[in-house]
């Protein structure tokens, strides 16, 4: 039987084509929802790879006057570094966790060979006691690099991997475009993921700076505080945190968000296009399920002779409605078959940076959904023709 | 254009066969029904057509003729009474058992041949094949060859209907209703879709399977002469059979 249901639908291959067609564009927009979705619950369930929970980010805005501001600076980091409740405080650059900003750069090359696309973050010798993050090879920096003749870099493991390969990161001396080597890794940890809960974990670099010395810390930018407070520490020590930044600036403005509500704003900001594509494809799918069930529902009008006859020859009831369900689902595996070629060039080109494990997921997913959907759509036309008496059909025609 | 036919295998019937009923009809009633209109299609009908039997019936338009051949090929229920086929009552059948006699006792013969444009010929003959259990694919494939060769057509397995005149077409037909190796072939105005020469070949070639086969044969016809070719002529008028 099953060979007789190709026979049929490959002799009637042009009326199944724009079927066929519309299955394998119904996969790929599945495939497409499926490998976000999918992308999407593999990053979540990646570590973050630095610990956001007691870290709140002081964001402070300074006045017009810039006369002694660097002073002012290391003046408020160490009240705050003082008071009581707090664990450590940190200067970074505008690239927080979970905020918008972002610095990325391909400057770093290792043996003529360049680097891939790269997080960049300013940091001091206090980032890994804020945000804890998993130094795996190597250690963070420290006052001895004061006297490194190179600037010192940590690097997360996604960067050692795409420039040093399988070698040992720790030691390695990068160098810019025109050849000067100006970083040197002295550590590496395991991952950074800090754009969302649903980002990748990308290549990222921190560089080391400090305030005393002549680097990227402007004393003119507008400083980024992360501090680490004891667990439990609410409104007072905020209150606390901001009253000491004003007595030391002199009216400097200051604002107090914890890291766990700026991960909550942006995992609703990053959610709601997720949301949004859902919702479209999901229109796009009852479309498509209902010109499945249109075209099926038709076909079988327009078989209902050919139905007749299969009963007269000895066909069931059930039998009927077992051909065209498996009709629809041999139309069903050649649309899916084509889609699966087309899908798997994604993860053997590698397109998107994406795991493979994540397309072969998506791919399954995009199958599973397009049989379900053509089963369902199939059902009741199915469910029709076997209810057709012949002795009515095979008189109409 | 063929028009030899191969000679058949088997020998004729046994005049005692004749008297061992095939089919019998008792009392039969069809109604159709709806919300306001209530049309008797049959009514009270009795027949026994016996194994080996040629039978034709004939009637005016909408005198039940089809209804009859439907109720015979248990395509429909009877509104009452009883069809036994071969000594047993099937009424109380459940769909998957009808289906079965269907498959291994009856062949059919249609007026508009009824054949699958989009399979070929062989695959068309081969169709009542795919719904019996036991068989294998190339015993299915002989079986279908073997049957065409019998209409002569064994040339054009490989054609579509549609590249088939009406004669050809209404073979391979009958090609289909003999690969099951049917007792008794219905067969609905089989000459009616076909000129004066093909119909008298049709009807040569049923009347040869009744003849050498001893295959029992039912055929509705408007045509006299050809009813008047086979053993017994039933008519009927206005659901009921008059003679």
């Amino acid at each position: 039987m099953i060979r007789h249901l190709f026979t049929l639908i490959w002799n009637r291959k042009r009326s199944n084509f724009l079927l066929i067609s519309e299955i394998l564009l119904s996969f790929f927009v599945l495939f497409a929802v499926s490998s976000l979705l999918v992308s999407s619950y593999y990053n979540y369930r990646q570590p973050a790879g630095f610990a956001y929970d007691n870290v709140w980010e002081v964001n402070v805005s300074p006045s017009q006057d810039t006369a002694s501001r660097k002073e002012m600076l290391q003046l408020m980091l160490q009240r705050l570094q003082a008071t009581p409740g707090v664990v450590a405080v940190t200067r970074t650059s505008s690239n927080t966790p979970f905020s918008f900003s972002s610095m990325n750069t391909n400057e770093f090359y290792y043996q003529k060979k360049q680097g891939p696309l790269t997080d960049r973050y300013d940091a001091d010798d206090e980032m890994q006691k804020v945000l804890r993050q998993n130094v795996v090879a190597g250690r963070w920096f420290e006052r001895r690099d004061d006297a490194s003749t190179r600037r010192p870099v940590v690097v997360n493991q996604e960067f050692a991997k795409a420039l040093f390969g399988s070698e040992p990161a720790v030691g390695k001396v990068l160098s810019n475009d025109k050849g000067i080597e100006s970083w040197q890794v002295v550590g590496v940890i395991d991952a950074y993921r800090r754009g969302s809960d649903f980002d990748g974990n990308n290549p990222a670099v921190f560089e080391r700076h400090v305030l005393e010395g002549a680097d990227r810390f402007d004393p003119n930018d507008r400083p980024n505080l992360l501090v680490r407070v004891q667990a439990g520490s609410g409104a007072v020590l905020e209150q606390r945190l901001v009253k000491e930044i004003q007595d030391v600036t002199k009216g400097w403005h200051a604002t107090v968000t914890t890291l766990d509500e700026s991960r909550h704003d942006k995992m609703k900001i990053v959610l709601t296009p997720l949301i949004a594509l859902g919702v479209v494809s999901l229109f796009l799918i009852v479309n498509v399920a209902l010109g499945l069930f249109g075209v099926l529902w038709y076909n079988i009008n327009q078989r209902r002779a050919e139905i007749g006859l299969r009963r007269a020859l000895g066909a069931t009831g059930a039998g009927i409605g077992g051909q065209f369900l498996g009709e629809m689902l041999v139309v069903t595996t050649l649309g899916v078959l084509a889609g699966v070629i087309l899908a798997a060039q994604f993860p053997l080109l590698g397109v998107f940076g994406v795991p493979t494990t994540v397309y072969v997921l998506a791919i399954l997913l995009a199958a599973v959904l397009i049989y379900v959907l053509t089963a369902i759509c199939a059902f009741q036309p199915s469910r029709i023709a076997a209810g057709i008496q012949p002795a009515v059909s095979l008189r109409e025609e | 254009m063929e028009t030899t036919l191969t000679p058949a295998p088997a020998a004729s019937a046994p005049a005692s066969l004749k008297t061992t009923p095939m089919l019998q009809l008792r009392d039969i009633e069809k109604v159709y029904q709806t919300d306001t209109i209530e049309t008797v299609a049959l009514n009270r009908v009795n027949l026994t057509i016996n194994k080996g039997e040629f039978v034709s019936i004939m009637g005016p338009s909408g005198c039940g003729k089809s209804t009859l051949l439907s109720l015979m090929g248990l395509l429909d229920e009877p509104t009452g009474g009883v069809i036994e086929i071969d000594g047993r009552a099937v009424t109380s059948y459940s769909d998957k058992e009808l289906a079965r006699v269907r498959n291994h006792k009856i062949g059919f013969i249609f007026q508009s041949f009824h054949l699958i444009n989009d399979l070929s010929v062989l695959d068309n003959v081969e169709l009542p094949l795919l719904y019996r259990a036991g068989l294998s694919s190339k015993e299915r494939r002989q079986r279908a060859q073997q049957a065409l060769e019998r209409v002569g057509l064994s040339a054009r397995t490989r054609h579509f209907p549609s590249q088939l005149s009406g004669g050809q077409r209404q073979r391979v037909a009958i090609a289909r209703a003999l690969a099951g190796a049917p007792e008794i072939i219905l067969a609905d105005e089989p000459t009616g879709n076909l000129d004066s020469v093909m119909g008298e070949e049709i009807m040569e070639l049923l009347l040869s399977l009744n003849r050498d086969q001893g295959t029992t044969v039912v055929m509705v016809t408007h045509d006299e002469n050809m009813a008047h070719k086979t053993e017994r002529l039933i008519r009927f008028f206005d659901g009921s059979q008059v003679s």
